[in-house]
């Protein structure tokens, strides 16, 4: 094992509460990853990511995307942007990259296993900031039903093509993705609210719930039973809640560590931290080649009912 | 309605026939029972109803609203005529939305779903 552990900081709009630090080997290399949650306030973000630039490997941005990109368009998003910008020397990733590698990996998985196939329904919380995960279920054959004017606007109206995924995409994330991110996205307190079932009917009608953790959890209904989750960034309490709910199968896109999975920021930034830290991060194929070579990927596990 | 709201008039009449054409709006709205005051910051304004997936300009501004705009006539005529994005003059404060953030952001997808790209 060589040398000192290279030091990997994730800076989330989310919720304190969910902070840790975890020092891991991986390879032949030592790291030390943490999560440093600022309640949703951007402003101190900024200043968490000013005063971590020079001083750690690289920096995840957690609870917010610097791009969202859809069928091949990338869009800005103002407030990710503006904290990337805040480190002049250290890189700044978002996980976009590992999530269009890591999570298309699940996908393939789970289809090779036959979880998934033509016809499997599949509920989507969101696919507008993980369209290569849609992608992957849709070459699967699956029937897809994605969430996001659903949970962004509480419009009852799944997008159920990735043509048509693409289209609102195109017409609406130049314009949403400048407001401010907090309008768009669950951060801090809000993290913390009890699941209020209000898509009990999409959740009902898959077999499949995929997608961001916190929106998942923050819609979910009481029961789940029998359905596998395709998810990441959960605690060990968040696992013991969904088996009490009836969850068969759990897939996280990063491995658990310590007994939580780490948001595809923190893990973009592990990899690109192992390549060196180069400025600007690192094409999401080397990045997915040195996590592999970490031994970094999804996990899937069986859970046991609790009831 | 005042002479000096006529053309904002026209832009929500021209709007409310856009949603009401569209099928895929129509459906997104079917749940969506909301007064929308559109207030100009020159005095006066105009409304906007939505009831049972259809959308109609109301005969004159709401006292009770769901959703309040307020702004200079010419943004809002800009914003429901499609020459501005909503989330421009909201972003650059010139444009005052109060409501419930679900039916701000549902307002807004509306307009982006028509002229938007």
């Amino acid at each position: 094992m060589s040398g000192a552990a290279l030091e990997v900081v994730s800076v989330s709009l989310g919720s304190s509460t969910r902070d840790h630090t975890v020092e891991i080997v991986a390879g032949a290399r030592r790291f030390r990853l943490s999560r440093v949650g600022t309640d949703g306030d951007l402003d101190e973000a900024a200043r968490r990511i000013a005063d971590l630039d020079g001083h750690v490997a690289a920096i995840g941005l957690g609870g917010i995307d610097i791009y969202l990109e859809a069928a091949g368009t990338r869009y800005p998003v103002r407030d990710g942007v503006r904290l990337q910008a805040c480190a002049h020397v250290t890189p700044v990733v978002d996980g976009a990259g590992v999530k269009d590698t890591l999570e298309r990996q699940a996908v393939e998985a789970l289809a090779a296993e036959g979880v998934v196939g033509p016809g499997t329904p599949v509920f989507l919380v969101s696919a507008l900031d993980r369209f290569g995960m849609a992608e992957a279920f849709d070459a699967a054959g699956c029937r897809l039903a994605c969430g996001d004017l659903m949970v962004t606007a509480g419009i009852p109206y799944p997008i159920e093509s990735l043509a048509e995924l693409a289209d609102v995409a195109r017409r609406v994330l130049p314009q949403f993705a400048r407001l401010p991110f907090t309008m768009l996205y669950p951060t801090g307190k809000a993290q913390e609210r009890e699941p209020d079932g209000k898509l009990a009917d999409a959740f009902a009608a898959a077999a499949v719930v995929a997608g961001d953790f916190h929106l998942i959890r923050q819609h979910m209904p009481a029961r789940l039973d029998g359905k596998t989750v395709v998810t990441n960034t959960t605690t060990a309490e968040d696992v013991a809640d969904l088996a009490r709910r009836g969850v068969a199968r759990l897939v996280t896109t990063t491995p658990p560590m310590e007994g939580r999975t780490f948001g595809t920021n923190v893990i973009e930034a592990m990899g690109v931290a192992a390549l060196g830290s180069p400025p600007g991060g690192a094409a999401p194929a080397e990045v997915a080649r040195v996590l592999a070579e970490l031994g970094i990927g999804p996990q899937a596990r069986r859970l046991e009912t609790v009831s | 309605m005042s002479a000096g709201t006529a053309g904002l008039r026209a832009a929500l009449a021209d709007f409310a026939g856009r949603v009401n054409g569209d099928e895929r709006l129509r459906k997104m709205i079917a749940d969506w029972d909301r007064t929308i005051a559109l207030e100009a910051s020159e005095g006066g304004g105009e409304g906007l109803v939505v009831r049972a997936g259809e959308v109609r300009v109301a005969d004159a501004m709401p006292d009770q609203a769901d959703i309040r705009l307020r702004a200079s006539v010419s943004v809002l005529e800009d914003v429901f005529s499609g020459a501005l994005s909503p989330t421009e003059p909201y972003v650059d404060g010139s444009l005052a939305v109060q409501g419930s953030q679900e039916d701000v952001l549902r307002l807004d997808f509306l307009s982006l779903m028509i002229w938007g790209d």
